[in-house]
């Protein structure tokens, strides 16, 4: 805690009314667009609601539809491959060019600037940029592996493929955030330690494994953390690639979310999917909130 | 302890760097050089790194797809309110929160984080309808207002990490001349927060400019943004004008990658400073 933090934790200036005022337009913003309509999401997935119709109690119902639903299956298991994919592969790559470039380097500012690059473009460039490589039959890439009798990427037609083609364009738009996080870690991680194992004999692999990681697991907790919680989001690679298809084999369940609710109008079914969204990241982001609250109590 | 690193260790790390520089650099350095080509040099394999520029995607892209101009004036238009809105609301509530305690304080600091894991998908339900009744739809106020909501957490903890650096006697000398609270905030604590006011802006232009979900939701023509706009030019079933869309790509990218990289080592700071704390 910093000097300024410490004088205020002893600091008990009395909270007027407008400082409440000040805290109002950025609690105003969630409880308007976040808060408020995710209450209405757990309240509507228990009734039959479309357009054009009062919203009718039905309890469980749409809970147990969804349940009886493989399409919704379908979607929960592609989602639940596509995160844990995109959560490891990414956490391993992160971890290994934080750990390539620690330490001096020449050109490293430009090195780490290239890295941050796909962090800067939207998501549907970046589906351009991927088919533009692996376009069935004309990509550059594909053409390449025809050339070179390997097999290639049916993303188009085969859903796994579509899954993997949009988890590996997940993966590298996500992959700085992974990286600068641990990155930053391990710029924290004080020599004297390393230094101070290898002296008691230890290798530098055991040293990496025993110390290093150990000092950075916070941050890569937070980081496995984050990217759980976004990649349950997953949908615009999908969507831009086969919009779910062929056949609806490759939808994740924020896709499936989108078709019930714009397209069927399903809006009981939509909320309950979201439901279950919500609750898988609640769930892992459980330990994650409890930290944060006794540190939120404890005060900046 | 500085170790001499052997040459096949050096080998091998500049290998590595090159690979890990060609996957982040190389998609998007062919798509910006395609956009100088003539569409059947475009798919030519190996790809000519020699050519003769041409600016006939661009021209196409002027001449036959207005509403890709109009798109970009939109996302700049909803990136800069975006941006004004979320330091507004970020620095204010970023200030009380640094400053006071209160059991409401306590709470609601915690409340914003744990909004922050709710999938911000969900609430296209309910608030569709609501907005087609509200006659919101289609507006960049709407955008707006989402896109901050989505960030006002993040900015508030990371403004109130910087503004608790702030020592407090600054804020007590001002105070015993008779500053006062608005006078304090703008005079005293903002200019000493500049990188933390970077580092919010820069995430939240980043996403603003980039957001593809809820535009596509959102938004049927008045507020169409860029990234929405590229993505239909993907779906046209008359087959692809790549080099089109390669030259809007490109367009749509320069303008935040030159931020981006330009401001990186705010990201950091941004990224340390109570966004992702551990």
């Amino acid at each position: 805690m910093t000097e300024a933090g410490r004088r205020r934790a002893g600091d008990r200036r009395a909270v007027r009314w407008f400082h409440y005022a000040m805290t109002g337009p950025a609690l105003g913003l969630l409880l308007a667009f976040l808060v408020l309509p995710a209450v209405y999401v757990a309240w509507l997935s228990t009734t039959a609601s479309t357009y054009g119709q009062p919203a009718r109690f039905v309890g469980l119902d749409n809970y147990a539809h969804l349940a009886a639903d493989p399409i919704f299956w379908r979607a929960f298991w592609n989602t639940f491959f596509v995160v844990n994919g995109i959560v490891y592969v990414e956490l391993a790559l992160g971890l290994g060019l934080a750990v390539l470039l620690t330490g001096p380097m020449p050109f490293k500012a430009a090195i780490v600037a290239v890295i941050l690059d796909p962090s800067a473009t939207t998501e549907s460039s970046g589906i351009v940029m991927w088919r533009y490589m692996l376009e069935p039959d004309v990509g550059l890439v594909t053409q390449w592996m025809e050339h070179a009798g390997l097999p290639t990427l049916e993303w188009s037609t085969n859903p796994i493929a579509t899954l993997l083609l949009a988890s590996v364009i997940a993966v590298w738009h996500h992959l700085p955030f992974t990286f600068l996080i641990l990155y930053s870690a391990l710029t924290t991680v004080p020599q004297d330690v390393l230094e101070a194992a290898e002296i008691d004999g230890a290798s530098r692999w055991q040293a990496f494994w025993r110390v290093t990681l150990r000092l950075i697991m916070p941050a890569i907790l937070i980081a496995v953390l984050f990217r759980y919680i976004f990649a349950i989001r997953t949908f615009a690679e999908v969507w831009l690639l086969t919009e779910g298809g062929p056949a609806r084999l490759s939808e994740v369940l924020a896709i499936y979310l989108y078709r019930e609710t714009f397209k069927y109008h399903e809006f009981g079914m939509a909320s309950a999917t979201g439901f279950v969204m919500l609750a898988m990241s609640l769930v892992i982001a459980l330990p994650y909130l409890k930290q944060m609250y006794r540190e939120a109590a404890r005060g900046p | 302890m500085v170790r001499r690193p052997s040459p096949l260790e050096r080998t091998v790390r500049a290998l590595l760097v090159a690979l890990a520089l060609v996957w982040s650099g190389l998609p998007i350095l062919l798509v910006v050089l395609s956009s100088f080509k003539e569409a059947k040099q475009i798919f030519e394999v190996p790809p000519s790194l020699l050519f003769v520029p041409t600016l006939d995607n661009y021209a196409v892209l002027w001449r036959e797809k207005p509403e890709f101009l109009r798109a970009l004036g939109n996302s700049l238009a909803i990136a800069v309110g975006t941006l004004a809105v979320t330091l507004a609301a970020s620095t204010l509530a970023g200030y009380v929160y640094a400053r006071l305690r209160s059991r409401f304080l306590d709470i609601s600091a915690f409340g914003m984080l744990a909004a922050r894991m709710l999938p911000p998908i969900i609430i296209t339900v309910p608030l569709f309808p609501a907005l087609n009744a509200l006659r919101l739809n289609d507006t960049h106020v709407l955008l707006i207002m989402l896109y901050a909501a989505f960030y006002v957490s993040l900015g508030t903890w990371i403004m109130r990490s910087f503004i608790a650096q702030v020592p407090l006697e600054l804020e007590e000398a001002a105070a015993v001349d008779g500053a006062g609270m608005g006078t304090i905030l703008v005079r005293i604590v903002l200019p000493l927060v500049v990188p933390g006011l970077i580092a919010v802006g820069l995430f939240v232009v980043v996403f603003a400019w980039n957001e593809y979900v809820f535009a596509m939701i959102f938004t049927t023509r008045n507020a169409r943004t860029a990234p929405v706009v590229i993505g239909e030019m993907l779906g046209t079933v008359e087959g692809v004008q790549w080099g089109v869309i390669f030259a809007a790509a490109t367009v749509q990218l320069v303008p935040v990658l030159a931020l981006v990289v330009a401001l990186q080592r705010f990201l950091v700071a941004g990224l340390t400073a109570g966004a992702v704390k551990a």
